[in-house]
């Protein structure tokens, strides 16, 4: 373990996660995490499967996404609208989230419901196809028509997204294609093909199970064996396209639209490093001294300095992929009376200015203290713990090692982060998407 | 081997607890604590009797524009060195406007937590105010309310706001104000509220593990150098309702979804009702088995989501629905949404669907109040409605002790759906002439 005092006055963190981890796997593979923590009387249990977008063959985008609309529609012992009522209706919060990477549910209730949990989970892992109609498929595919309104189409800037990533990965890509997939190919959706999609991914030997808070990890194990014991491995569960990309990219990609939006706003992007390795640790750091805070050099220097950027509205953040390099998202929305044009190279420059301008030791600490605050605000929850743990668990074989991402991000010399800058923010491998304000085309 | 085919019965629940809360008075301020022991996190927060309700006609937003211009520097350092030493912490400002209160809150390491409210004092007891700076903050905040107010809802917000509150001064204009009252804000409004309201002591309420935390320092970083005494709270507005429903179209042309939002007044916070009441919103709108979720979602697929609840301050209070609906479906929801809450207002609850209600609400007391920031803001309730430190136990036990009579004699009360003012932001070229069935409909100003 890594030891590092980030500031005259900050603890030091040796591990990101001082609470206790046991593991166990059923004969069907299904892996079983458990951390105890008996400070409050509540309990999360979350699954995580290891199928996404990614996952997804051309002409069937936005399945993986429907389908786990499709998981709280009922199984085979829960009746259609059971499964929201037993989990509400007993105190409980739940939710479920699909992105490129993989789909995870999850529930945090009053720890004497665990057992309501897991039955639930059990069974829709289990017993989901008998209970799949026609109609629930129709229904859910026009909320999901509604999701895609509400949240891309009818939102300024809201299918920027949805824009990048294919500027970003190219055609045959697992990420290519967002989540929330087409329209057109989510009106093609069939009961058959969904039904097979389950039996192929929705599988003990395809999830882990991650149960945190008020319990003992021996009765977890018990009780997971109880319910999700009888449940069949499948075989050969084909994997997702290989997504290694020969990186950087070596030609530019750009888009501008025209639309209802209010103000122009520039997005560059670059394709980094796999979330989990050590370069991608080196730009999270780099992507919190770029835009993260009012500290930040974009900030610093477009927002305060030159005043041509929208202080509420700049910014820099990595989305956290795993199976391939992943994106860093650089933003910015000119102030009233500034040009794209000026806005776009006053961007620029500061991306470059983490090649050219070392990173100082006042920058790189205020960068650590905000990713170690961030860090214990999102494990200062059951339920922030049990998807930790379920995302180490699921992509690197090891809960235990979602303790050393936080000593790990405060490892990151300025030398690191200057060396991930040149290998990343070339000006050849750089996206930008372009928004005018205007008609749309 | 098969699956479970049958539900598993709970365990034995353990008692619920709200953390243990510590006061002290010191320095001219009170510190309100709760003890969260193993919290690697520590929040604190700044409650100032400083709301939006204070603002003069016209400026609405002077506390927004107050808000957004604590951290441009103080009278000790500029912004840029605010900013590093604040962040050099772990720790951001934030300050927020409400109708009652304004609060400045900030979040750390326990060990570094009186540092950062010390900081967040020294902005909002001595912050430099530079005339040119407020200006630009002024006109960043227009710029940026006028971004928000390009995403369909804040229109809508206010529509619905002017027509329910239309005789009551600040409380018929939207808590942040909008673009045009923000752009007469003035720097000498800026500086007026901040020398009448933010200079008093207030209350800092504290989340996290006190075992490792120095309240009697946190009090002095909080209060030191303030002065006055507590201001004296304002009655209730009242429920008036009009004499009958009414449409109002906010245009939106080209729009792919009507936003709606159809509400009526209902009593302040304060109300003996407020359990029974919000356990009526929560059977028709509230959970995701709610009436209006299951009806407009689950089986009519017009929505990605639906709400409905009563939103109490201490001073007012509204029912408002609140959905994105498909532009083609927009008076069929409407009308299946009337209909629902005509049901619910005659017939009142179900025992099955009270049932769900109650043990969710008395659940979520505990699944949704774990970290020091939710914490902090139970404190801070507390404070701003004048509620002893056990409430939150006795909230619990009525939720679970409500009964249909009660349940269903509140939506029965408080629910009118006669007169209701319905707020639809959508495609008028579209929308319009379906609109007719509904009353009355008036065209938006907004």
């Amino acid at each position: 373990m890594i030891a590092r005092v980030t500031s005259p006055t900050a603890p030091v963190a040796t591990t990101g996660y001082p609470w206790p981890i046991e593991t166990a796997q059923l004969t069907n593979g299904l892996r079983v995490v458990v951390s105890e923590d008996r400070t409050a009387p509540v309990v999360c249990v979350n699954l995580w499967y290891d199928v996404g977008s990614r996952h997804e063959p051309p002409g069937q985008t936005g399945f993986a996404h429907l389908f786990e609309h499709l998981m709280f529609e009922g199984s085979q012992h829960v009746k259609k609208t059971e499964h929201m009522k037993l989990v509400q209706g007993n105190g409980g919060s739940l939710n479920a989230t699909t992105n490129p990477d993989r789909t995870n549910y999850f529930e945090t209730m009053p720890s004497e419901h665990l057992e309501l949990a897991l039955w639930l989970e059990a069974d829709r892992m289990g017993g989901l196809v008998p209970a799949l109609t026609q109609e629930t498929l129709d229904n859910q595919r026009e909320v999901v028509k509604n999701e895609r309104r509400q949240r891309y189409d009818n939102v300024p800037y809201g299918d920027a997204w949805l824009r990048l990533l294919p500027l970003l990965y190219p055609q045959g890509h697992p990420y290519h294609h967002a989540t929330i997939g087409s329209m057109e190919d989510l009106n093609a959706a069939g009961l058959d093909t969904f039904k097979a999609f389950h039996q192929q991914y929705y599988a003990p030997n395809n999830a882990v199970l991650t149960v945190v808070g008020d319990v003992r990890a021996a009765e977890v194990f018990a009780l997971a064996e109880k319910y999700f014991g009888p449940i069949a491995t499948v075989p050969d569960i084909p994997p997702a396209p290989d997504g290694s990309l020969p990186d950087p990219a070596t030609e530019e990609a750009r888009e501008t639209i025209t639309a209802k939006v209010p103000a122009p706003r520039v997005y560059l992007s670059y394709r980094t490093y796999p979330f989990g390795t050590a370069g991608y640790d080196a730009v999270t750091v780099l992507a919190t001294i770029l835009g993260n805070g009012r500290g930040s050099r974009l900030y610093q220097r477009l927002a305060d300095g030159s005043r041509i950027a929208q202080p509420d509205y700049i910014g820099s953040y990595g989305v956290d992929l795993a199976h391939a390099p992943a994106p860093l998202i650089i933003t910015a929305t000119a102030k009233d009376g500034v040009d794209v044009v000026t806005l776009e190279a006053g961007l620029a420059e500061v991306v470059q200015s983490l090649v050219d301008e070392p990173v100082t030791t006042e920058e790189l600490d205020r960068a650590k203290a905000l990713l170690t605050t961030a860090w214990w605000r999102g494990v200062s929850t059951v339920g922030g713990r049990a998807d930790l743990l379920g995302r180490y668990a699921t992509q690197f074989g090891d809960p235990s090692t979602a303790a050393d991402r936080l000593p790990r991000w405060l490892a990151v010399t300025s030398e690191e982060v200057t060396e991930a800058a040149r290998q990343v923010l070339r000006p050849e491998s750089r996206v930008t998407l372009t928004y005018l304000p205007g008609e749309s085309a | 081997m098969s699956l479970i085919t049958t539900r598993p019965e709970p365990g034995a629940a353990r008692p619920y607890a709200f953390p243990q809360v510590r006061r002290i008075s010191a320095h001219g301020g009170t510190v309100i604590a709760a003890h969260l022991p193993g919290q690697i996190l520590a929040s604190a927060v700044l409650l100032l009797d400083a709301g939006a309700s204070r603002e003069t006609g016209g400026r609405e937003g002077t506390a927004t524009v107050l808000a957004k211009s604590l951290e441009e520097g103080t009278k000790q350092r500029d912004s840029a060195a605010y900013a590093l030493a604040l962040e050099g912490l772990g720790a951001e400002l934030s300050p927020s406007v409400d109708w009652d209160a304004f609060r400045v809150g900030v979040s750390a390491p326990g060990p570094l937590l009186a540092g950062a409210v010390r900081l967040a004092a020294e902005a909002t007891r001595t912050p430099k105010l530079d005339p040119a700076d407020v200006t630009r903050v002024r006109d960043d905040e227009v710029t940026a309310l006028r971004m928000d107010w390009a995403q369909p809802g804040p229109r809508a917000d206010a529509t619905l706001r002017a027509d329910l509150f239309g005789a009551d001064g600040r409380y018929s204009r939207p808590l942040h104000g909008d673009p045009t009252s923000v752009a007469a804000v003035t720097v000498e409004d800026v500086l007026a509220f901040h020398e009448s309201w933010m200079l008093r002591p207030g209350v800092l309420l504290v989340a996290g593990d006190l075992d490792a935390l120095d309240l009697g320092a946190l009090a002095e970083a909080a209060f030191a150098g303030t002065s006055g005494e507590l201001l004296e709270p304002s009655g209730p507005l009242g429920v008036v309702l009009p004499p009958a429903r009414r449409t109002i179209l906010v245009d939106r042309p080209g729009s792919v979804q009507s936003t709606l939002r159809l509400g009526h007044r209902a009593p302040e916070r304060a109300t003996p009702d407020y359990v029974p009441m919000t356990l009526a919103a929560t059977v028709l709108g509230g959970a995701f088995t709610s009436r209006l979720n299951h009806l407009i979602r689950e089986v009519k697929g017009y929505t990605y989501g639906i709400r409905g609840s009563y939103a109490m301050s201490r001073r007012s209070g509204r029912f408002e629905v609140a959905a994105g609906v498909q532009t083609a479906v927009t008076a069929p929801a409407i009308r299946d949404t009337l209909g629902e809450i005509e049901r619910t207002q005659a017939e009142g609850v179900t025992e099955a669907e009270l049932e769900v209600a109650r043990s969710w609400r008395a659940g979520q007391l505990s699944v949704e109040m774990q970290t020091p920031g939710a914490i902090a803001g139970a404190l801070a309730t507390l404070v701003v409605h004048g509620l002893p430190d056990d409430y939150y136990e006795t909230l619990r036990r009525e939720y679970l002790e409500a009964t249909v009579e009660t349940v269903s004699e509140a939506a029965s009360k408080h629910l009118a759906v006669e007169k209701l003012t319905l707020v639809v932001e959508g495609d008028g070229a579209a929308i319009r002439t379906d609109l007719a069935e509904f009353g009355e409909l008036i065209d938006a100003d907004v």
